[in-house]
């Protein structure tokens, strides 16, 4: 509904005198539609005011706070627990209609959907189980930008290594540990950003796997994995098994065997993300990539590809080449790529409130009950 | 060993053989004892384990029932999509207090499972086979992440139209449910989960493996129960293993009942030292009483022993105290009745004898003396009627006459002579002696009276034969005498011979003659003085020998045949 073409109707109405009553009724009627209109118009349109009160699971420890979202700088800040940022009058895309934001680190996913459904919060992130939990109804969700990967110590055989990359059965942990978020990848950079991750193998084969196994000796057959997410260590243990590798699960990541590990796709450029996936990896710089920093595990990454990185020069069939020549040796098996999914509130109006690559857009958000 | 000796070890050993028979009575029965009242003890703590299983058996299956009649299993299993549910198991198994729960779809994929919730997808394939309709709860080995596990379980369906959703959970029998059955004191329980074929020590719940490896194998083999004891000394303990079936006629776990033996071997050693100590007490006391007892027993039988040998020794006189009553008394008494008999019997002898040698002494005497007299009366009777008659040869008779008197009372000189060398028979003077040259010589002396009477005499002496000590003349006198008799013995000729051989340490004179020999009659009563089987002599001749023998502390004997001869043997020390 456009609110201008109401009032010319309402307006005519008006200027015609002896109109018949039904004229009269008709006019009502527009106007009693003017109205609603207006009063919608009221209700949708940006509110000034209001905090927005975010949950994140991460919980940044250091003694500086995290970057302030675009139109917002930092007033508060307790290390791990806490950060509030206010809105800045003199942003240079003009004063953001939030007040505020608060946001609140090291909440526990579970929590944090309970929070949002008690209206607690109007910000959370999502996990896979939360997804289906009654009180979430508006969801926003990134492009699969976080890999999941297993990552193997340089003592572990490479028959072990390959072993337990084709014993995982990446469509079963997708279908339900997941919930089907995300996708399935062999790669490491998601397909929606390389255009070829479908070229790397992401299927199980266990028979290839015992027949690895059985070419190692018994004492290399046990491998221990460190995790976050003891659910999908579990099952790769039990994958594990199934091939004759035996999983224990630890939290000494420094020790272990083999880690589970999420790294977190920080440009869009396909060459500079392989980049900063092979840097946080430790592993050397795939050839024809640009140089960057490693990103953020675990952490929205504000900052994003430098806009003025010099241009590539690769072309897709060499992006391709590095990152095999990367995966080559397995001694990295990347699993998935998992999007960032944030729980909404009710209240929230506005956005969507982040990138497809995960960052935080705050700026054009506001809240339904905000100042008029 | 002296009779006391015999007696008492006869005694103690008794004593000892009675008090170890009693103590093993007393340990055999106790043993048994014991065994009878552990057995009821593990049929009890068995039963009381059955209960306990079904009762938690009818609380697993009310629990699954439960699950499997809720919404949220219904809503599982009318879902088209079961990826959703992967977590539900957990908080179903929390909520009703099951170790295990699985909801699995109708084609055995599993859908959700608690106890190892990174299993789904995987399938149980015994699920979607089997029919669970009215089933109890039974023993099933459930997969953890850290192995299996024996469990109690049950299975309960959900149909919803053409969809099914089976739901099976349990408890695990584990050291908490063993300890649930409240044991007495002594007795364990122990459960083997049967995993593999081969017995595992990871599996047994409720303890250490130790030797139980073969009882297990043995149940697991047979399916029948048993018993056997681990272990030793108060460490030990009966294990009575039962086999527990599973739904599908396999062996899911064997229920291993251990009973300490400790109480019975403790027992055992009390009743030893008990044993022990009253053996030894025994012992002592018997000891005691049997020195007693023994002492008492055998007193008069020494005392009897003793005067036995006085009485040996000569001394016939000997009695024993008879005080008791017994059958030592009544030998004591019979004893003594037994010497005073010998005494009265000896005195009766010896006066007999004496009234017999008297008598004979006094035959001898007149027969001695009425030779000579005869001749005397003769003689004077003569001498008065030639006096009377004849006057004119009196003269003549008278000097004949007075010659024969003289001649007779030198005979009767010569007769009282004797009798009085016999009377006063002289001590012997001992010195050593040569008895080879004492035969040689007195055989020399009567040369003419053998040439006379037409006997041959011989002499065989051993050249080794000791010096003996005697008195020579007495044993010349003994030989003569001998010589004499054998000389009388022979009237018609003969061969007298005169033998000396060793004897031990000393030495053995023998005189022997082939005359008519002797009957065992004249033998017995050869050696009485004045007893003699010639017409003429006195008797005394081997009455003088004897005593001469005797004297010496030797040993004289005859032996003779009637009409071979006779042999005197002398044996000197």
């Amino acid at each position: 509904m456009r609110p201008g073409g109401s009032a010319g109707q309402v307006g005519q109405a008006i200027r015609r005198p002896g109109a018949q009553a039904n004229t009269l009724a008709n006019a009502l009627r527009h106007l009693l539609a003017l109205l609603l209109a207006l009063c919608a118009l009221a209700a949708t349109r940006p509110h000034y005011g209001g905090t927005l009160r975010v949950e994140v699971r991460e919980s940044v420890e250091t003694a500086d706070p995290p970057p302030a979202p675009a139109g917002f700088s930092i007033a508060q800040w307790e290390a791990g627990h806490r950060a509030v940022y206010t809105a800045d009058e003199n942003a240079p895309g003009g004063r953001p209609f939030l007040d505020g934001i608060e946001i609140l680190m090291g909440r526990p996913l579970r929590e944090q959907s309970i929070d949002l459904e008690l209206g607690r919060a109007d910000l959370v992130q999502l996990g896979p189980n939360e997804l289906r939990r009654p009180g979430v109804r508006k969801t926003w969700s990134s492009r699969p930008i976080r890999v999941v990967a297993l990552v193997f110590a340089a003592r572990v055989q490479e028959a072990a290594r390959e072993a337990l990359a084709l014993a995982v059965d990446r469509a079963a942990i997708h279908n339900v540990l997941l919930q089907r978020q995300g996708e399935i990848s062999g790669a490491l950079v998601p397909h929606w950003l390389s255009g070829y991750a479908f070229l790397f193998p992401a299927a199980a084969d266990i028979a290839r796997a015992r027949w690895l196994v059985s070419l190692l000796p018994t004492a290399a057959r046990s491998l221990s994995l460190a995790a976050e997410d003891r659910d999908l260590a579990g099952r790769i243990a039990l994958n594990a098994r199934d091939a004759g590798l035996s999983i224990s699960l630890t939290i000494m990541a420094g020790n272990a065997d083999v880690r589970l590990i999420e790294l977190r796709i920080g440009s869009s450029d396909p060459a500079r993300a392989l980049a900063e996936v092979a840097a946080a990896l430790g592993q050397p710089r795939p050839q024809g990539t640009h140089e960057g920093a490693p990103p953020h595990l675990g952490q929205p990454s504000p900052q994003g590809v430098p806009e003025g990185a010099p241009p590539r020069a690769d072309s897709p069939d060499a992006l391709f080449a590095a990152e095999r020549a990367l995966l080559e040796g397995y001694r990295v098996a990347p699993l998935f790529h998992l999007p960032d999914v944030y729980g909404v509130g009710p209240r929230v109006r506005g956005g969507p409130g982040i990138t497809p690559l995960g960052q935080w857009q705050f700026d054009n958000l506001w809240l339904e009950s905000g100042r008029p | 060993m002296t009779f006391r000796t015999r007696l008492l070890l006869l005694f103690t050993v008794a004593l000892g053989a009675s008090v170890g028979l009693v103590e093993w009575l007393v340990t055999d029965r106790t043993r048994e004892a014991f065994e009878q009242l552990e057995s009821r003890r593990v049929k009890a703590l068995v039963l009381q384990f059955q209960k306990e299983f079904e009762r938690s058996g009818r609380e697993i299956l009310r629990a699954v029932d439960g699950i499997a009649g809720s919404d949220a299993a219904l809503n599982i299993a009318i879902s088209p999509d079961y990826a959703q549910y992967y977590g539900e198991a957990a908080a179903l198994a929390k909520a009703h207090a099951l170790d295990v729960l699985e909801l699995v779809a109708a084609d055995g994929t599993i859908v959700s499972s608690a106890e190892w919730p990174a299993r789904f997808g995987y399938r149980e394939d015994w699920l979607a086979n089997g029919q669970w309709t009215g089933h109890e709860a039974f023993l099933r080995s459930a997969e953890l992440p850290d192995g299996l596990a024996l469990a109690l379980v049950a299975v309960a369906t959900v149909t919803a139209g053409d969809r099914k959703l089976f739901v099976t959970g349990g408890r695990k029998l584990d050291q908490e449910f063993l300890s649930s059955l409240g044991l007495p004191a002594g007795m364990r329980v122990l459960l083997y989960g049967s995993r593999e074929a081969q017995f595992l020590p990871a599996d047994l719940i409720g303890g250490p493996a130790g030797n139980l490896r073969p009882l297990i194998e043995q149940v697991q083999k047979q399916r029948t129960e048993a018993t056997t004891v681990i272990g030793r000394g108060a460490e030990a303990e009966t294990f009575h293993a039962l086999p527990l079936a599973g739904p599908e006629h396999n062996l899911p776990a064997v229920l291993l009942v251990g009973s300490s033996r400790k109480e019975l071997v403790e027992l055992e050693a009390s009743l030893r030292r008990i044993g022990l100590l009253m053996a030894a007490s025994g012992i002592i006391v018997g000891l005691a009483l049997g020195w007693w007892a023994t002492a008492r027993v055998t007193r008069p039988v020494r005392a009897l022993a003793q005067s036995a040998g006085r009485v040996a020794r000569g001394d016939w006189g000997t009695t024993v105290d008879s005080v008791s009553g017994d059958e030592i008394g009544q030998l004591a008494r019979a004893f003594n009745r037994m010497t005073r008999e010998l005494v009265d019997q000896r005195e009766r002898l010896v006066q007999a004898e004496r009234v017999a040698a008297w008598r004979e002494l006094a035959r001898r005497l007149a027969h001695e003396l009425k030779n000579p007299l005869f001749p005397l009366q003769i003689t004077v009777e003569n001498m008065q009627r030639a006096r009377e008659r004849y006057p004119e040869q009196f003269d003549e008779v008278f000097r004949e006459g007075a010659a024969t008197l003289l001649a007779e009372l030198a005979n009767l000189k010569q007769i009282i002579a004797r009798f009085s060398d016999f009377a006063k028979m002289p001590a012997p003077q001992v010195e050593p002696v040569q008895l080879n040259r004492l035969a040689q010589e007195n055989l020399k002396l009567f040369d003419a009276q053998f040439a006379k009477a037409g006997i041959q005499a011989r002499a065989e002496l051993d050249p080794k034969l000791p010096v003996v000590q005697a008195d020579p003349e007495q044993m010349a006198r003994v030989l003569r005498n001998l010589i004499l008799n054998a000389i009388d013995a022979m009237p018609q000729g003969g061969v007298l011979t005169v033998l000396t051989a060793v004897v031990g340490t000393g030495a053995r004179l023998e005189v022997s003659d082939t005359g008519q020999g002797l009957t065992p009659e004249e033998c017995e009563r050869l050696f009485t003085p004045y007893y003699t089987t010639k017409m003429h002599g006195t008797g005394l001749g081997l009455a003088i020998v004897q005593s001469v023998v005797s004297d010496h502390k030797g040993r004289i004997s005859v032996e003779s045949q009637k009409g071979r001869g006779t042999t005197f043997r002398i044996e000197l020390g």
